[in-house]
């Protein structure tokens, strides 16, 4: 059984000018101890999923319609009391702004302790501290740096000691919203292989959330592709970003900027962001996409089954067709 | 004729502010009501231009009724009664209406446009200018402002205006140390240096980039200004340093006081006391609805649509 | 074609350029501690180049780009500008050094006046500069407007910025930075707050730009990727020491300096391997 299966999931934000359809009608589902990417660009909607699987929604914004359901419970009934207990200790998040998640004035050590306590009251001070330090060498801070305050820390380590605090309960799930955007690439490398080396030592699932598809290529064995709140395209990762389908997928990997990749690049069109209040009966992308067919701007595309594991949200003929091409 | 095209534009963008800021404003029920204070005595003060048309015995100042020698309580003729030289109360109320309100506008006017340039400049030239700047308002700020303008009014007789500009020339400091502080978070803004990396002077960008900015923040500070002037000008003319030829509400608590009426006629001294608190209310609800319409998470929650 | 730019005078020069920032501890104690954001730094830019400069946070990057644009002055060293130095310009000299270098700021949110119109941002290198009238300077806004891909001009002219997206903002700063016709622009990060298929868009109108106008850029960046894609020299900057110069296809291809190198690695790729 999936530890967490999401079905049917659409998320709203009310707004002066009507509700926002940030997330729409998305489903997936993570097994114990995989890793699941959520890959797009700004406002399709990947950190309201995040936001909505920590319960943590802005007072503004509601769930519309759907299931989560995490471990055979349905996330989406919850209320503020039972989020309380549920959330750092199932499911856990590691935040993109490091430098704002921890208390400046608190040492680091103790703010790890003060999460494991609030979960486990029972537990005595010493198998506190004891998880503490075990954690820390998890991540590889040393022990020596366990007394620091957090402005003590660089940007790397700081990041080292919110993943700590992630960790902090051994949760099920750890949600990673944009976790290395704000660092440089060579911590960001290190960040990287840590996340990995934890997810495989913990046996943790880790649903990994980031604007940059090769970060999460590097991270996560699955990708869901997302585009103006709805997810276009989902696979294992070779299957996504080795043979894309989906026209947006496409232009995605078209424009992304490698070492190697610099000479086949493909400039798209200058691109209109989706408007998610007025829903109109076609698909989101069909405004940008170079099919413009008739049928995308009024009907709405299904999933098309590409092999068992490798699915596209567009018509099956468009697929084809874009194949011969 | 670029220039009939343009402007219009250009205002749109303000009304367009404006009537955002009103819709929230509004709503608020603090605003709301403070507005409607506040438009009741503006209609006073409107009256007060008008009653002493009337007759001569409407004359705030020296319309004394030759019927009546003391001070009487509300009639038909007189609607708040006499003072005690027959004078009408509710013609001095009105004409209280207009006092306070030339003293708290045009005191808040000084007081705000003094600060808001001086804060500008000190903020955006810093260094020496910064600190002489400062050093200067320092020294206002701890002025016991109440205690100065007894001493000058005991030394001379002040009229109106010399009270008003000496209020105001006491109150800019706190004004200017809100502005520099906000022209110092813009003057590090990239949009402040793509400017300067084009070439525009100084006084340029003090004025076309950094005071819009800061505006709204300035007129904030001026419904408080309000508030505080109106205040200092009746406890000075309530303890007789006031001008002896200007009505105000300060003074007719003063006239109740000196002739002795404090515990007899609660008719006198009622109206100009609860005028006083009322206005100085509304004023301070105003006040505190703009400061939500400039809230900077409400502000974000409008870029971000 | 390198012989004969070897032989051209550069259009940027920077000789042993140093910068430090005193941060002095307050009245009382005296000590001084002084941070060097950027140490003997030397570097030439050909006309007609896109010159990369790629760094780390903190490197002292966008120091040297603010050297150029005259926000900040050099603590030591010298910089020329087509041969001729321009350190401490004053009044009409540096009016007309900031005609010559212009910049484009990494953050369209923030570089853009938020009280002024679109054309009122462009149209002020103009009118700062007293360069033509009303008319002729609609005209220039619009025409400068097409250029960075706003089009048609006219829709975007009486826009605010809040109601234009980061890569509008960003075009709207690329129109603001060229319609003086400057000879050299730096580009800080141009792209770091926009999507990937942004980014592309922006480069590409660069390159357009540079090709159209025959301006010289110097492009600071972190994304190395993106200075092998828009670059035709690129120099590696690290704690304020340039480590490494080349073409840019050198620079990638053949590191020379351990940290180049670490750079190069630490990219994430496409490599499916663990």
């Amino acid at each position: 059984m999936a530890l967490l299966k999401v079905e049917n999931l659409s998320v709203g934000y009310k707004s002066k000018k009507g509700m926002v359809n940030a997330v729409n009608n998305i489903s997936f589902s993570i097994e114990q101890g995989r890793s699941l990417g959520f890959v797009g660009e700004s406002g399709c909607g990947k950190t309201t999923i995040g936001m909505t699987l920590m319960g943590l929604l802005p007072e503004n914004a509601s769930i519309l319609k759907g299931d989560i359901i995490f471990n055979g419970n349905n996330l989406a009934s919850f209320n503020d009391e039972k989020w309380r207990a549920f959330r750092g200790k199932e499911i856990s998040m590691i935040f993109q702004a490091a430098m704002n998640a921890l208390n400046p004035v608190i040492r680091v050590d103790e703010q790890i302790a003060e999460v494991i306590q609030i979960h486990n009251p029972a537990m005595s001070k010493s198998d506190v501290s004891n998880q503490v330090k075990k954690i820390f060498s998890l991540v590889e801070i040393p022990e020596d740096r366990l007394r620091d305050f957090p402005h003590q820390y660089s940007g790397g380590m700081k990041q080292r000691a919110i993943i700590a605090m992630a960790l902090a309960c051994a949760p099920k799930l750890i949600i990673a919203d944009e976790p290395t955007t704000a660092l440089d690439v060579i911590v960001q490398d290190q960040i990287l292989k840590e996340i990995k080396k934890i997810q495989k030592a913990l046996n943790t699932s880790v649903i990994f959330i980031s604007h940059d598809i090769a970060v999460v290529a590097d991270v996560c064995k699955d990708i869901c592709v997302m585009y103006g709140g709805h997810i276009v395209e989902k696979g294992t990762r070779e299957e996504v970003f080795k043979s894309p389908r989906h026209p947006y997928t496409k232009t995605l990997l078209g424009s992304y900027l490698t070492l190697d990749s610099y000479e086949d690049i493909n400039v798209p069109e200058i691109r209109e962001a989706p408007d998610l209040i007025t829903m109109t009966g076609g698909c989101r992308f069909s405004a940008n996409c170079n099919c413009k067919s008739q049928k995308c701007q009024c009907q709405t595309p299904e999933w098309v089954n590409l092999s068992s594991t490798h699915q596209a949200l567009c018509f099956e003929e468009l697929l084809n067709k874009d194949k011969n091409d | 004729m670029k220039k009939i095209e343009k402007k219009p534009e250009h205002r749109n963008h303000y009304i367009e502010r404006f009537t955002k800021s009103w819709a929230i404003f509004i709503k608020n029920p603090m605003g709301k009501t403070g507005l409607i204070i506040l438009s009741a005595f503006m209609l006073m003060a409107i009256a007060s231009f008008f009653v002493p048309l009337l007759g001569p015995v409407y004359h705030p100042m020296t319309g004394a009724d030759p019927n009546i020698t003391y001070s009487t309580g509300p009639s038909l003729q007189h609607w708040l009664g006499t003072d005690f030289i027959g004078r009408d109360l509710f013609v001095q109320l009105l004409e209280g209406a207009k006092v306070a309100f030339i003293v708290g506008l045009s005191c808040a006017f000084i007081s705000v446009v003094l600060g808001t340039a001086i804060g500008m400049i000190s903020g955006y030239a810093g260094g020496i200018v910064d600190t002489i700047l400062m050093r200067i308002a320092d020294i206002f700020m701890v002025l016991p402002s109440l205690v100065i303008l007894l001493i000058l009014a005991s030394l001379w007789e002040l009229s109106i205006w010399v009270i008003i500009f000496i209020i105001a020339i006491m109150r800019w400091p706190s004004v200017s140390r809100i502005i520099r502080s906000q022209t110092l978070s813009l003057k590090s803004r990239p949009f402040i240096e793509a400017s300067r990396v084009a070439g525009a002077s100084n006084f340029r960008i003090i004025f076309k980039h950094i005071m819009p900015n800061v505006l709204p923040l300035a007129f904030l500070y001026m419904t408080f200004r309000v508030t505080s002037a109106i205040l200092v000008e009746a406890a000075l003319s309530f303890l007789g340093f006031g001008d002896p030829g200007q009505v105000s509400w300060g003074m007719m608590l003063q006239w109740v006081w000196s002739s002795g009426h404090m515990f007899q006629a609660p008719y006198w001294l009622l109206p100009p006391g609860i005028c006083i608190s009322l206005l100085t209310l509304s004023f301070y609800m105003l006040g505190r609805a703009m400061d939500e319409v400039l809230d900077p998470r409400l502000r974000k929650e409008e870029e971000e649509e | 074609m390198t012989e004969e730019q070897n032989i051209q005078t550069p259009i940027i020069e920077l000789n042993g350029v140093t910068k430090e920032y005193s941060s002095k501890k307050n009245f009382l104690s005296k000590g001084e501690t002084n941070i060097i954001a950027l140490n003997n730094i030397s570097l030439a830019i050909q006309k007609k180049e896109i010159f990369g400069l790629v760094g780390q946070s903190g490197s002292g990057k966008t120091t040297i780009g603010r050297l150029l644009v005259k926000l900040e002055e050099p603590t030591k060293g010298i910089i020329k500008l087509n041969g001729k130095p321009t350190n401490k310009l004053k009044g009409k000299a540096l009016k007309h050094y900031r005609s010559k270098v212009q910049m484009i700021f990494q953050d369209p949110y923030q570089s853009l006046n938020p009280h002024l119109s679109i054309a009122e941002t462009i149209i002020e290198p103009l009118v700062v500069n007293k360069i033509g009238n009303a008319l002729t300077r609609r005209d220039k806004v619009l025409e400068t407007l097409e250029i960075a891909g706003l089009s048609p001009g006219e829709d975007f002219f009486h826009r605010y910025p809040h109601q234009l997206s980061g890569g509008q903002r960003q075009r709207v700063a690329v129109a603001r930075a060229i319609i003086l016709d400057p000879d050299f622009i730096v580009a800080d990060e141009p792209t770091s707050m926009l999507d990937a298929t942004i980014a592309i868009q922006l480069f590409q109108l660069l390159l357009d730009i540079r090709k159209k106008f025959k301006m010289t850029f110097l492009f600071i960046t972190h994304n190395l990727a993106a200075a092998r894609y828009l670059c035709d020299r690129i120099a590696v900057i690290h704690n304020g020491v340039i480590v490494e110069t080349g073409s840019a296809d050198k620079v990638i291809k053949d590191p020379q300096h351990p940290y180049t190198k670490k750079l190069i690695l630490a990219q994430p790729g496409f490599n499916f391997k663990n």
